[in-house]
Order: structure tokens, then sequence, then C-alpha cells
């Protein structure tokens, strides 16, 4: 155990110890109540009848539960459709990122070919551009895209190219790939190797924790986005879970919306508990270095 | 932020291959690391700069019945002219800034806190981060059915009477709006934030306490004089993401709000470009919106790159 | 390669392989003249029901079904685009995309909306008796709804006039008699004070103010007040009147003054109807069909529900607000396509017996029969008679709850130009005077007059 804020030996004593305590207490029953408790009102609020959701005070267990809201829920929205969607634009989206943004950072860190630098600017000058400003010109471009003169509404390319035009993740794989010594490179070109193979051999290998990290940001990307996948996935067969739900609460009882959001979360959360250990691990081991 | 490779013990890289004809080679070089970069430039190229210029043209154009022509300003004077212009403008700017004292500042002190314990760790981890896997429209519609629920049938109504506080109408009072999105928008998002500190929590070697404890330093003076250097790039490159994602405001409002809320106390900027290009069938004027929110970011990261090279 | 490279090859050509094939799936054929080489026609339609609408759902595809084997020339493709089939952001959405249908549903307020995107297809010359049959008994203040500079651009499917729609077991318990409904503002705030009483988060009135919804509330009561909502030539707002203002002070009144609103505000089309279906919603303003979407869609009940006409400040209403829907044809379809269309629209929308108007199939389904809907045919006519006749023998709902909202008509006034943007506008006004105690309503009326004023300018 590494030395952190206070030290071992002083929660240890007396004082320290019985603080220590009080405040573990606090902070796991406060945390369950804060994280956990809106979670219980979720799961037993879609057991309750609409009757008894208006009802004041509120009942703390449903008095006659009731999986008809599950039930209706499951029915009525194609759940499984929607969790599909979004996991199959997720998958893409990690799958085109790495891909495309690995052979841009790679080439720009290692390769330096001529224009590398004023490519490069151009592409960190849009890492302030919040996705909000050019969601117009964007949507107007994905409806008619230049040149080709492809409709790429209902399309997943409509998702997955624009997460590629990402200059976070280019900037965070070319600070990596910079620190690689050069050296490396060197010696595997001199043995014959050809870039594609220095980079899968050598670069690769070497990025796990920064792939991992990339990967994760752009799950979160395509799990957090609302607006972007509801302008281009207007059909109700094409829509991500965020979407889905949101439309079918225009015309749904509330119970069976959040009925419908409890089932939305199962998968993910099975699928965080087990991934917990390497998702976190991602995230630290990450080495993301303050 | 900087994300290191593993240290490699170097090798001695041995003399350079003769060069059969230096230019030829050069030109090879150009095109492959060109074709590494193709994949990604036409995606800014298609996605990112394209729509930056045609964003600007369309700003300045009008499409009626499927035709375009040339307006001049007429669509920023319109859009400036609209009586929500600047009641989104604050909104978005109270909601960046309250955001930034909870939805910042919190996420920070939860992961020292959560570092320091030494029990139930993975337990509260994971509850940190369990809002994150709702999708975000279900995450907000529980606050918007259950805690914000302006009866005292409302999860947060009952409690505070239960307190004998007085009660809240939530996001129909016009003052309480926005605290609520910012509530509701940490209590969804802080789980990636609170890892991410607290892998950076986990680098800060710990001589750097021992040192600071020697020096008669309590708990506060440690995390001023220690923790917060130490984690300085990272708590300014969250600064400024948090900037840019809050700037962006949108979900929130609609779904709590169902919209611009009680007399446009929750339309965000983001809002109004929504409303414009897809409530009022005026995607030009939408974009003219885009535009000045553009410069304003402008503007802002001008300031922000000024801050972070001085401090250098 | 290390072992635990291979495993990633494996799992990028897994990812791939998996994208390309879904990626194939998704390809559209596109069929621009829409007629292969046998002649077969083939138009794509929306608006088809969603899988939790089962009954109408299964109706569709039946329709369609039978309509093919009536027509083996044409091909009838559905798309289903959600629970509402016109939300108007999507619908913005898809018009700027060109992402419609062949035909679309639209409501009569759309027109001015399609007409600016330059997708909509003029059919006024291929629209008469021999692709509709009964095109001559179509009211025609409903064509002339999707008529501009003499051209048409629509067919109507579906019409209505709003009222008062009351809960009678709610009226009962409040000691109200369920078959004298409110006439007046008046009568309605008593009324709502009586049912309020009863407690339990109960809201004797209830209204709408999101979601565009508050707007077209606002413009219906306003036209109760004898009001309107643009100047005759559609250029400013002419709702900052003193009509106006009674519009909004009734509501601060039920709000404010008596308290019998309820609490829960900021509600748009399905909150209020939740809130109904759960029996907490004594009345509000609405279609006829609003109770069939209370069953259907939000777990209310048939026998709770009632409806009278609109009230009026001080006697009956001077006018009240219609509304409808229709299909919209997109440009550049060939002729056989667009009288495909046309005949789909005849078969399943407008010919009595049959489509939507089939009542003896409705009958036995969990869907109403013996509304005062839909308004489609003119009075006298033979199509009128027959969809009468057949809807009166068919009733599954007692067609004494409807019989003050029919026995009293009111004049229907249709939508304004624009209207779903003004509506969004005047979600403001709504919402301020419903949530906000110290609301002022002259200033509300200004700021919403000073928006619709611009909206006009901008969209001329």
């Amino acid at each position: 155990m590494t030395r952190t804020l206070i030290s071992q030996a002083q929660l240890r004593r007396g004082r320290g110890r019985f603080l220590y305590w009080a405040v573990l207490a606090v902070v796991v029953l406060g945390f369950t109540l804060v994280f956990l408790g809106p979670l219980y009102w979720m799961v037993t609020g879609a057991l309750k009848s609409g009757q008894e959701i208006a009802q004041t005070p509120p009942t703390l267990w449903p008095r006659d539960p009731e999986l008809r809201n599950y039930a209706d829920a499951w029915n009525n929205l194609d759940l499984a459709k929607l969790m599909f969607n979004t996991f199959y634009y997720a998958a893409g989206a990690v799958f085109f990122q790495l891909v495309f943004d690995t052979a841009a950072a790679y080439a720009l860190s290692k390769l330096r070919p001529a224009f590398g630098n004023v490519i490069l600017a151009a592409m960190l000058a849009t890492l302030m551009i919040p996705a909000m400003v050019l969601i117009v010109p964007q949507y107007v471009t994905a409806i008619d895209l230049p040149i080709v003169h492809v409709n790429l509404l209902d399309s997943p390319w409509a998702i997955w190219l624009p997460l590629v035009a990402n200059a976070f993740n280019i900037f965070l794989l070319k600070r990596f790939f910079d620190s690689i010594p050069e050296d490396l490179i060197a010696a595997a070109q001199v043995d014959g190797a050809s870039p594609l193979r220095t980079l899968w051999s050598i670069i690769l290998p070497m990025s796990r924790p920064i792939l991992g990290v990339v990967s994760i940001f752009a799950v979160t990307a395509v799990w957090k986005d609302f607006l972007w996948p509801k302008l281009v996935m207007p059909s109700p067969e094409t829509r991500t879970l965020s979407v889905g739900i949101y439309a079918f609460s225009g015309g749904t009882p509330q119970n069976v919306v959040i009925a419908a959001s409890v089932i939305a979360a199962i998968p993910t959360v099975i699928i965080f508990l087990v991934f917990q250990r390497n998702i976190m691990s991602g995230l630290t081991t990450g080495s993301l270095k303050g | 932020m900087t994300i290191v490779a593993p240290h490699i013990t170097k090798q001695p890289s041995p003399p350079a291959p003769v060069a059969r004809t230096k230019r030829s080679r050069k030109l090879r070089d150009n095109l492959t690391g060109h074709a590494f970069l193709i994949g990604a430039v036409v995606c800014f190229a298609l996605f990112m700069w394209f729509p930056m210029i045609r964003g600007i043209v369309m700003s300045f154009q009008r499409t009626r019945r499927g035709e375009t022509t040339w307006v001049g300003w007429d669509n920023y004077t319109r859009i400036v002219a609209d009586p929500s212009f600047w009641i989104a403008w604050k909104n978005t700017f109270v909601f960046t800034l309250l955001a930034l004292v909870l939805g910042y500042l919190l996420p920070f002190f939860v992961a020292i806190l959560l570092n320091e314990l030494r029990h139930f760790k993975g337990y509260l981890r994971i509850l940190v981060y369990l809002p994150v896997m709702l999708p975000p429209a279900s995450a907000l519609f529980l606050f918007k059915y259950y805690a914000y629920d302006p009866s005292d049938a409302g999860l947060f109504n009952a409690i505070l009477k239960v307190l004998h506080l007085p009660t809240s109408e939530w996001m129909q009072s016009p003052g309480m709006t926005i605290p609520a999105m910012v509530i509701a928008s940490t209590w969804m998002n802080m789980g990636g934030a609170v890892l991410i500190y607290l892998a950076s929590l986990q680098n800060i070697p710990g001589e750097l306490y021992e040192a600071a404890e020697l020096d008669g330093a309590g708990v506060a003076r440690r995390i001023w004089n220690v923790t917060i250097p130490q984690t300085r790039l990272i708590l300014a490159l969250l600064a400024m993401l948090q900037i840019v994602a809050t700037m962006q405001l949108f979900i929130e409002p609609l779904i709590l709000a169902n919209g611009a809320g009680t007399q446009d106390s929750a339309t965000s900027v983001a809002y109004l470009i929504y409303q414009h290009g897809f409530f009022q069938n005026d995607l030009n004027g939408a974009a003219a919106l885009g535009v000045i929110m553009l410069l304003v970011l402008a503007a802002f990261s001008a300031v922000y790159v000024r801050l972070t090279t001085k401090q250098d | 390669m290390s072992t635990p490279q291979y495993r990633k090859v494996a799992a990028l050509a897994l990812v791939t392989g998996l994208g390309l094939s879904l990626v194939g799936c998704s390809t559209k054929s596109d069929d621009d003249s829409g007629t292969d080489a046998a002649g077969k026609t083939t138009i794509t339609v929306d608006c088809q029901p969603v899988g939790a609408q089962k009954e109408l759902l299964a109706n569709w595809n039946a329709d369609v079904a039978a309509f093919e084997k009536d027509n083996p020339n044409i091909t009838i493709k559905s798309v289903s685009v959600g629970e509402q089939c016109n939300n108007p952001p999507d619908f913005t959405a898809r018009l700027a995309g060109g992402t419609m249908t062949d035909v679309f549903y639209g409501y009569m307020t759309d027109l001015q909306q399609v007409l600016d995107s330059g997708q909509a297809m003029d059919i006024t010359g291929l629209v008469s008796k021999d692709t509709i049959p009964t095109w001559d008994s179509v009211d025609p203040a409903l064509k002339e709804v999707f008529t501009d500079g003499g051209k048409l651009y629509a067919v109507p499917v579906k019409n209505y006039s709003m009222g008062l729609v009351y809960n009678k077991t709610l009226f009962k318990k409040a000691g109200l008699d369920p078959a004298n409904p409110p006439r007046t503002w008046a009568d309605v705030r008593t009324a709502a004070k009586k049912i309020s009483a009863l407690g339990g988060g109960i809201a004797g009135f209830s209204e709408y103010s999101a979601g565009n919804t508050g707007g077209w509330h606002f413009t219906a009561e306003l036209y109760s007040q004898g009001g309107d909502v643009l100047s005759e030539d559609g250029k400013k707002a002419a709702f900052n009147t003193p009509q106006g203002k009674q519009v909004l002070q009734n509501l601060k009144d039920m709000r404010y003054g008596d308290n019998s609103m309820g609490s829960r505000q900021l509600l748009q089309w399905g909150d209020l109807l939740t809130n109904a279906g759960a029996g907490k919603v004594g009345m509000f303003i609405g279609a006829p069909d609003a109770t069939q979407a209370i069953v259907s869609q939000f777990q209310g009940k048939y026998e709770d529900w009632a409806m009278g006409p609109m009230p009026g400040q001080d006697g009956p209403a001077k006018a009240t607000l219609g509304g409808g829907e229709g299909y919209f044809f997109k440009k550049g379809l060939s002729d056989d396509q667009v009288k495909a269309g046309l005949k789909w629209l005849a078969y399943q929308k407008l010919t009595p017996g049959k489509g939507q108007l089939d009542y003896v199939r409705a009958k036995p389904q969990n869907y109403p029969v013996g509304l005062p809907q839909p308004l489609l045919f003119t009075n006298g006519s033979e199509a009128q008679k027959q969809e009468l006749d057949l809807r009166k023998a068919n009733a599954n709902v007692d067609t004494a709850n409807f019989a003050v909202f029919e026995q009293n008509p009111v004049p229907i006034k249709g939508e304004p130009r624009n209207a779903q943007a003004i509506y969004a506008v005047l979600d403001s006004a709504m919402s301020g005077v419903l949530t906000n105690p110290n609301a002022n309503i002259d200033e509300l009326l200004k700021t919403a007059e000073t928006k619709v004023n611009q909206l006009q300018a901008a969209g001329s």
C-alpha cells in the first residue's frame, strides 16, 4: 500500500482510527443512498401503478407490485433491437477509431510526412469545437456527402465516421507514440521492417494501455451521445437506446418508460461488473500521469 | 496530461544504411506517411473542416422552397433579436459556472476521499460509476418523473417534508431550474471524472506527502501543496473538457424541462440551435447561432491557452 | 507474432467481418422509377402503427394484403416512424434529409414547411373520382387546407375539432352532473375547484405547456374567446389582445387563485394523458380521440370519459380549433406511383367500411367506434351517410358520452400558418402562467408577440 494523503499510522491510532471508521461509515452509507437509492426507486417505481406513483407521501415498497409495466416496456419498445444497435455502433466506433486514429497518430509521430505539422495543427484546432456548434452543417453534410453524394441517414457510418475525427484521441496517441524511443524503430527498419510492420509488431504491443483508454472513450462517446444519433438515425429500427427511450416516452405512461430504462441498464451493468477490473485498470494503469 | 510508454532500455542504434537516392526515398516515405493519415484526414475533412466552412457559408444564406439565396447578415440579426437569445446565453453560462463548482470540484474531492479509504474500495467505485451505466435519457427520466416531481409525491419533496424543510417545484420554479439540471447532470456524469482523478492520484509519489507532513502541513495544506500541483495537468485538461461539454447543455433541458422550461428558464444555446433548426425549420438561422457559439468558444480557448501557457 | 497478437488479429477480423456483413444488410436498394420491368409499381408509405398498437398494426397489415390482392400491380412498403407519426423535429429532419417515404404523413399545419423544403408534389391533376371514389364527398374545406396557389399537395385523411374532455367518474365523486359538462370558462373553474377538492393529487383541470402542445391549446382557447393567432395577412401576431389575456387569466386564476390544476406542470402530450389514465385529471381540452389514446396507450378506461363542447367566456364558444392529418407525396414520383398512392389512401382511409373506417372489424377491438370523428365527408353526402350508419351500428363506446359535444357544434377554425413554430413560442407564455405565481400576463404576451412577428417576417 503506497502512502497517500493521510498516513496509515495516523489512521491506526486512537482518534484517527475512530475518525476513519466514522468517515467510512458515513461514506458507505451516503454513497449507497445517493447512488443506489435512486436506482432502487427506479426498479420499485416501475412496479407501481400509475395511481400509486402519484400518491402522497410516496410508498417505499409498492403495495401491489405488478410486472405489467415491465412487460409493456419489453413488448412495446423493441429493446433488444435498441441494445443491439447501441452495442453495434459502439463496437464499430472503437474499431474505426483504433484503426484510423492510431494510423494517423503513428504517421504524425514517427513517419512525419510533409505538411504533417500543418495537418496536426488543423486537427488540434478542432479540439475546442463542441459538436453542437457544427451540428447543422454536419447534419447537412451527412445527408448529402460532398463529391460522392451519398446519404448517410440511418446508416451506422453516420455515427462511426464523425467519431474518427477526434483530435483528442490523435493527440493522446501521438503523445504516447512520441515517448517510444526512436532507436527502437530505427532498429526495426534496419531489419527491413515496413512501417506497417513496425506499427504492428513494435508500437502497438507497447501501446495497450493507451489503446484501452481510447476504446473506453469511444464506447462512452457512443453511449452518451444523444442529439447526433437522434438526427442521423431517424428510423425506429436504427435508434440507439437513449434516443429510443426518449422517443418512446412521448406516447407512453411514465412508469413504463422507467421500466424500459431499468431493463436497458441491466446488460450494461452486467458487462461493467464483469469487466470492471479491466475498465478500472484501463483507466488507472493506463498511466494517465498528472 | 501525458501518457508515457513504459521505459525501454535504449539499444545502441546501428549506423544508418546508405540511401540509394535520397529524393526517391523521401518521396516514398511521404507517400507511406500520407497513406497512414488518409483515413483520419478524410473524416476530419468531411465532418470537421468542411462543415466549419459550410456552417459559415450557410449562415449568410437562406434556403426556401429548394432555392438558396444570399441574405447577408439577416440570419444573424434575426437570431440576436430573438428574445430568447440572451436568456439562452445567460442560462448556459450560469449552468457552466455551477457545473464547474459542483460537477468539476466534487468529483475531485470524492476521488481524494475514496483514495484514502481502505475498505469497500471496489464497492464504492462501482457505486460512483453506476449512473454512467444508465442511458443518459433514462437517468434524466428518473429525475424528471420521480426526483423532481413537483407535487408532494416526488422523492425529493417527500424527503424534504420528512425533514420539515420547505419543498420546491424543482424544474417548474425558475430559480431552481438550473441548479436542478446541474444536480442531475453531476449525478449521472461524475463517475468518469472520479475514476480519472483516482488514476492520477495513485501516481503521486507517497514521499511528497511524507515530506509535507514532516514540514508540519495539515491535511488541507497537503492537498493544496501536494495533491493539486501533482494533478495540475489533469485538472486543467478536465476543466477544459468540462467547460466544452457543459457549454453544449442540451439533453438536460430537453428531457427535464420538456424543452425551454418555465419561460425560457431552461433554454440553452444548444437547445436554441435545435429549436431554430428543427422546430422552426430555420437551418440557416441555426447555423448562424452555431457560428456565434464558435466565436465565443474561440475567444474562450484563446484565454485558456494564454492562462495555461503563462503558468508553464 | 506472439499468441496474444494472433488473438488481436482474430478479434479485428471478427469485428471487420461483423461490420461488413451488417453494412451489407443496411444497404438500401433505391429504385427511383418505382416501376419494374413487369409493370409493378412500388410505393413506400409511412405511419404504419408501431408494434405496441397490436390490433392497429394487424389491421394495417391486413389492409395492405387485401389492397395488394385487389391491385396486383401495386406493392405497398410500409414504414413505421414511431409512436407519433409526426413529431415536429423528426419530421423536419426527415424533410431536410429527403428521407420521407413516397407517400408521407403530415399535419394540416405542415403544408408550408413541406413546400419550403421543396419536397412537395403537386397532385392536382391526378386526384379525381377515378383514383379516389369518394373524393367528391370529401369536405372541400379540408382540401382547401392542403391547397396553395390553387394546387393541391395532400389528401386529408383525418379531421377533428376540440372540446372539453372530462372524467365522469370524478364528476360524480365531486357531486357534479356527468351528463351536463361546463359550458363556460367560469363553469369550468367552479367544476375544477370541486374536483380538485377531492384531494389525492387530482387536478380539476389540466393543461399543457411544453413540447408545442401548450401553444396548440392556447390557440384553441383563444379561438373560444373569439380571438385569432395571426393577423389576416398572416404577417403579424394578433394574440396580444384582451382575448389572449383572458385565456391566460383564466388559467392563472385556476392554477394559483383556486389551486385546482395540480402542481405538475410543463406537461406535454404524453404527460397529461399519463395523469389522465391514472385518474388524476378531471377535465382537459382535447379532441375525441384523446380518449382513445388514454385507453390504448395510457392504461385508462373508456367508461370514465365523456366530452362536451369547447367552453366559451360568457356563453357558447365563439370557435374551436380544428386540425387534422393528411398524406403528402414526395417530389419526383412517377404518375403511376402517385396514382397507386391515391388508390391506397382511398382504400385505407376514405372508403366507408374499409381500412380505418372498417367499424365491423374495429368493434371487438380495444379501439373506440362511435367517436364523433373523423369528420372527413361533407354534411349530407353519400359517403357521410354510409360512414355514419356503419359507425352507429357498430359503436362500442356509449355514444351518449359524446352527445353533448355533438349536439352543441361550435364553428371550427383551422390552425394558423407556420403553426408548429408559433406553438413553440406560445409554450413559453403557457408555462409562465402555469408555473410562476407572479407571472405578468402582459409581458408574457408581449414577448411571444415579438417572437412570432420575427418568425413570420423570416418565414415570408
